[in-house]
């Protein structure tokens, strides 16, 4: 696989920049540092735009690669470099953590600098597990997202139970880390003599591995728990109901777990992967239906959007499990538009909660009266989560749909009628909480969405719309990388 | 030829800009309350009045010869062999259509000027029609299936919040929520036929699939499958038989948007999509039968249910069923052109009409007629004519109240089993804010602190292993009794009879039909 070397280590900057101003944000006073955070993420969202427009997607294989030893009787390195499949995680990320610090501008009202300081080091992690192409370079990144989640969620949570859910959601992670982990050491130790830990590499002597399976199995465990597939899905809503909303949002917006299934599960064990391509699509068409499914039953705006969040991510398993052309461009697509998607939905959610103290639907109703703005932009959000055409989401999902009726029929059929259900719990769900009568003071007298708030949600509805209305900007992007992809998979 | 590819793609376009404009307007706050009204109304009028002048100068252009009948500007979305393309088409059908479609839109947003003054959902319906009159004028001019269901959908949407018009009644959004997902239904019908069309024919496009067919020569049976899937659509769009009952609920809306969906043209896009298939219909001549038959059925339906209906509105309803139904009847015996222009003159009248509503009887001058004497000597007929043949209960007791009872199974499942299986206790013992664990502090119930107890398989069964140990050395080693398997049993026992209970209901066997069918195919 051709690497791209670049004169300056771009990558190196937005991943090491990060940590520092975290710590410039602990040492300065409360009222500075959420400036020096917004700032910071501000000028990784331009960097990152920067790297992506400069990005050239007719070349194969990683560019801005940077290289350089660093454990050297492992033969370990530190590898950094993007493709065109995980060049737009970065501008993407860096616009979701950007909407989040200006989403807890206010809500945040203890330890501060704290909260500021671990978004800033979470953000560095996430670019790192979407950059690192050292296996155990990327698992060092993978661990370290939890240590700023745990504390984010465990101390800023809003729910009772949110230390218990903090630390029950590191346990569980961990839990999916040691066989990716062990997957790797079995991937390393097939070479003579010298330990393979170099991606690049990996890929290209895939075939050859004879623990195929095995290795197929690991990973799909351990990056299955975080996807979520079903049945390792029950800490999502938990996590939903317990945590920030505007953490949750960097949760559930950024699918580290899909990103890893179609990074390393389904290229690692080519041929595993389709030998066991039944099983894919049966936990992605579970996945689909069983979120909706339980979507429709749900009394928690937060819950249902967690099972909805499960109910996507199946589609993009199924995009991956198809591994075709279509499948896997709807799927890296989809797991674009989910940043902007599910991390506004979140967002919003948080609005309304800052506002009611409450998302279950017990305490809504009416809110359309004295919130029009937050309720219309709600709306349109949903309408992107059903995709319906028009929005981001549309071609994304057709060309998943396209890719699964045409090699599994039955599943597409199936797949449709999530999509039916779609609109069902989402709809179903809007009328009772924003539409009808106001029904509680706290709705009546609560404002509609200020300055800042309203500026991040447009941002972010206005990039669902224009990549809706023309799609074909993303696919020309990523289109070298899936084909690539791809072609790794012929027989 | 650049200037004429710029006109074509405004037509449109200006509805849907116009539609953004208000709606940035009203997030800015520009155009809020009643001093933004004019403003509001002037753009929209403006954007589907030059649309409508441009269709004009396009039929011009088409009769003195120099339009093309096909135009195509761009790709929207390409991967691999599937090709989606931005394009018009201006044969005569579309060009008809698209010129009743701007006639009718033009007169309706005028008319809604001065018949929503100083409402307050003002600008929303301006700015919901002007999306429906960009959607309508795209459905008929597009040149291949995907650009036609984009805008399909989007009629469907707007339609959605023009039937959730008075949001805060909860009739209204029933009915807007009822009325969308049957409609969504029919696309799945739609999606299938444009996948199938990609994959049997290699395009989407309109003008190339019969081609492709004759080329091909495509099997009948595929190209059965294709139009099957478009005549689903159709139906449901058309609220045809058995998707009849989502129409009458939709007439929640503000009169001019009655007239415009449910009247006059969005009723009709199913007949328009028929139309479409026309050439496409004639390799697969069975299929003709199927049309007429539920055009029959519909037209029948509307009319004796039409005879009974109390208020002006929906007895026009159910005779618009009927008259679409019989345009279906054209079609079914191949009397193409006799259909179109059916579809001309009754969108016509039933705009007027539907204008008229509010001050129909008014007008009109006499009491409504009674309910006919044969009718009235069949009492079944009678009877099922007032409850509009049961479809809305029918279409609950077998779609909506088994989803619904299985989504609350899946919650109780995901409760009951998976949480205890993965070890995160969710629902049943957690509060959703920190208000309520206030209350529960008042009432002084202990949260007990679940960290130090093993949850989920591992923990479980670090604790069974415990547990296990303590149990030997307690119950065997000293006393040596089989009490604690016998109660063991018993709790099992509980567990089996419940799920045998459970599986005799009739959703699981939908499920079990839904799974076979998966699995089948």
């Amino acid at each position: 696989m051709a690497l791209h070397y670049s004169d300056f280590s771009w990558l190196s900057l937005l991943i090491l920049l990060l940590p520092f101003c975290a710590a410039l944000t602990l040492a300065t006073s409360s009222a500075m540092a959420r400036w020096i955070a917004l700032v910071t993420h501000l000028v990784v969202l331009l960097i990152s735009i920067g790297l992506a427009i400069d990005f050239d997607a007719s070349l194969l294989g990683f560019q801005y690669v940077e290289k350089s030893l660093w454990i050297a009787t492992l033969n370990i390195h530190y590898f950094l470099g993007v493709d065109g499949i995980s060049i737009l995680f970065l501008p993407a990320t860096a616009l979701l953590f950007t909407a989040v610090t200006l989403a807890s501008w206010n809500s945040i009202q203890t330890m501060q600098r704290l909260y500021f300081s671990l978004l800033l080091i979470l953000e560095a992690t996430i670019l790192g597990v979407f950059s690192a192409l050292d296996t155990i370079f990327f698992m060092l990144f993978w661990e370290a997202t939890l240590i700023p989640l745990y504390f984010l969620i465990s101390l800023w949570g809003v729910g009772a139970n949110r230390r218990y859910v903090g630390v029950k959601y590191v346990l569980l992670m961990m839990g999916g880390g040691l066989p990716i982990l062990f997957a790797f050491v079995l991937l390393a130790i097939q070479g003579d003599g010298s330990y393979i830990f170099d991606y690049t590499k990996l890929v290209e002597i895939a075939r050859s591995n004879q623990y195929q399976s095995i290795i197929f199995f690991l990973l799909l465990f351990g990056f299955g728990v975080k996807i979520p597939l079903f049945p390792l899905h029950t800490w999502l809503p938990v996590l939903a109901q317990e945590g920030h909303p505007a953490t949750i949002a960097t949760v559930v917006g950024l699918k580290l777990g899909a990103y890893g299934l179609l990074r390393f599960v389904v290229p690692l064990a080519p041929d595993a992967a389709h030998s066991f391509q039944d099983l894919m699509i049966g936990l992605g068409i579970i996945g689909v239906i069983y979120g909706g499914v339980a979507a429709l039953s749900q009394t928690n705006l937060r819950r249902m959007l967690a099972f909805s969040s499960l109910s996507h991510v199946g589609m993009i398993v199924l995009g991956i499990a198809t591994l075709s052309q279509q499948g896997i461009q709807g799927a890296v697509f989809q797991l674009l538009n989910l940043t902007m998607l599910a991390g506004g939905l979140f967002l919003l959610i948080g609005f309304l909660h800052q506002r009611i103290g409450s998302t279950d639907i017990i305490s809504l109703g009416g809110v359309a009266k004295t919130m029009p703005l937050l309720s219309a932009f709600f709306f349109f959000l949903g309408l992107a989560n059903m995709s319906v055409p028009g929005t981001a989401t549309f071609p994304a999902e057709l060309l998943i749909i396209i890719s699964v009726l045409d090699s599994y029929a039955g599943v597409g059929l199936a797949t449709l009628f999530g999509v039916i259900l779609g609109a069902a719990y989402f709809l179903g769900i809007y009328r009772k909480a924003f539409l009808g009568e106001c029904r509680s003071e706290i709705v009546a007298e609560a404002v509609d969405l200020q300055t800042r708030e309203l500026l991040i949600i447009f941002v972010m509805s206005a990039i669902i719309l224009l990549v809706g209305l023309y799609p074909q900007m993303i696919l020309d992007t990523m289109r070298t990388a899936t084909d690539a992809w791809v072609e790794l998979l012929q027989p | 030829m650049m200037m004429l590819n710029w006109s074509i793609a405004l037509i449109p376009l200006l509805p849907l800009l116009a539609a953004l404009w208000i709606a940035i307007g009203f997030i800015f706050g520009w155009n809020r309350h009643e001093k933004g009204e004019k403003e509001t109304a002037v753009v929209s009028l403006y954007a589907i009045g030059i649309s409508f002048l441009l269709v004009i100068g396009l039929d011009v252009a088409a009769v003195s010869g120099v339009l093309p009948t096909e135009v195509r500007l761009g790709t929207w979305l390409s991967s691999g062999r599937y090709h989606i393309n931005i394009g018009f088409l201006f044969d005569t059908l579309s060009l008809t259509m698209a010129t009743l479609v701007g006639f009718i839109t033009l007169i309706v947003t005028k008319f809604s000027i001065d018949y929503l003054h100083r409402e307050a959902g003002f600008q929303r319906f301006f700015m919901m029609l002007s999306v429906f009159n960009a959607a309508m004028l795209l459905i008929v001019l597009a040149s291949n299936a995907a650009l036609t269901f984009i805008a399909w959908e989007l009629a469907g949407v707007s339609s959605f919040l023009l039937i959730a018009y008075s949001w805060h009644r909860d009739v209204a959004t029933g009915n807007a929520v009822r009325a969308f997902v049957s409609n969504r239904m029919g696309d799945a019908g739609f999606i299938l036929a444009i996948a199938f069309s990609f994959f049997w024919l290699g395009t989407v496009e309109w003008s190339e699939m019969p081609i492709m067919i004759k080329e091909n020569n495509i099997s009948t049976l595929y190209v059965g499958v294709i139009i099957l899937g478009f005549m689903t659509a159709a139906f449901a769009k058309s609220a045809q038989f058995p998707f009849s009952a989502w129409i009458t609920r939709a007439l929640e809306g503000p009169t001019p948007s009655s007239a415009v969906f449910y009247g006059s043209l969005m009723v009709h896009a199913g007949v328009y999509l028929l139309l479409r298939l026309a050439p496409l219909l004639s390799v697969e001549p069975a299929l003709l039968i199927i049309i007429m038959l539920v055009g029959i059925i519909t037209a029948a339906y509307g009319y004796v249910v039409g005879l009974v209906q109390t208020d002006v509105k929906s007895s026009f309803m159910f005779s618009t069923l009927a008259q679409v139904g019989l345009m279906l009847v054209w079609i079914g015996n191949g009397w193409f052109t006799l259909s179109l222009i059916h579809l001309v003159l009754h969108a016509i009248w039933r705009a007027y009409q539907f204008l008229h509503a509010p001050s129909f009887l008014q007008h009109a001058q006499q009491p409504a007629r009674p309910v006919p004497q044969w009718l009235h000597r069949d009492t079944w007929l009678y009877n099922a004519a007032l409850h509009r043949f049961w479809l809305d209960g029918i279409s609950d007791w077998l779609l909506t109240k088994p989803t619904h009872a299985l989504a609350h199974e899946a919650q109780l499942f995901d409760e009951q089993v998976i949480d205890r299986l993965t070890g995160i206790q969710s629902h049943a013992n957690m509060l959703s804010t920190l208000s309520c664990w206030e209350a529960q502090q008042a009432n002084k119930v202990a949260l007990v602190d679940e960290i130090g107890k093993g949850n989920g398989i591992f923990g479980a069964f670090m604790q069974v292993a415990a547990a296990a140990m303590h149990w030997f050395e307690e119950k065997l080693v000293l006393r040596g009794s089989g009490e604690g398997l016998l109660t063991l049993l018993n709790y099992l026992g509980k567990y089996l009879e419940n799920i045998d209970k459970l599986l005799m209901q009739p959703r699981y066997l939908l499920v079990l039909i839904m799974v076979t069918i998966v699995i089948i195919l």
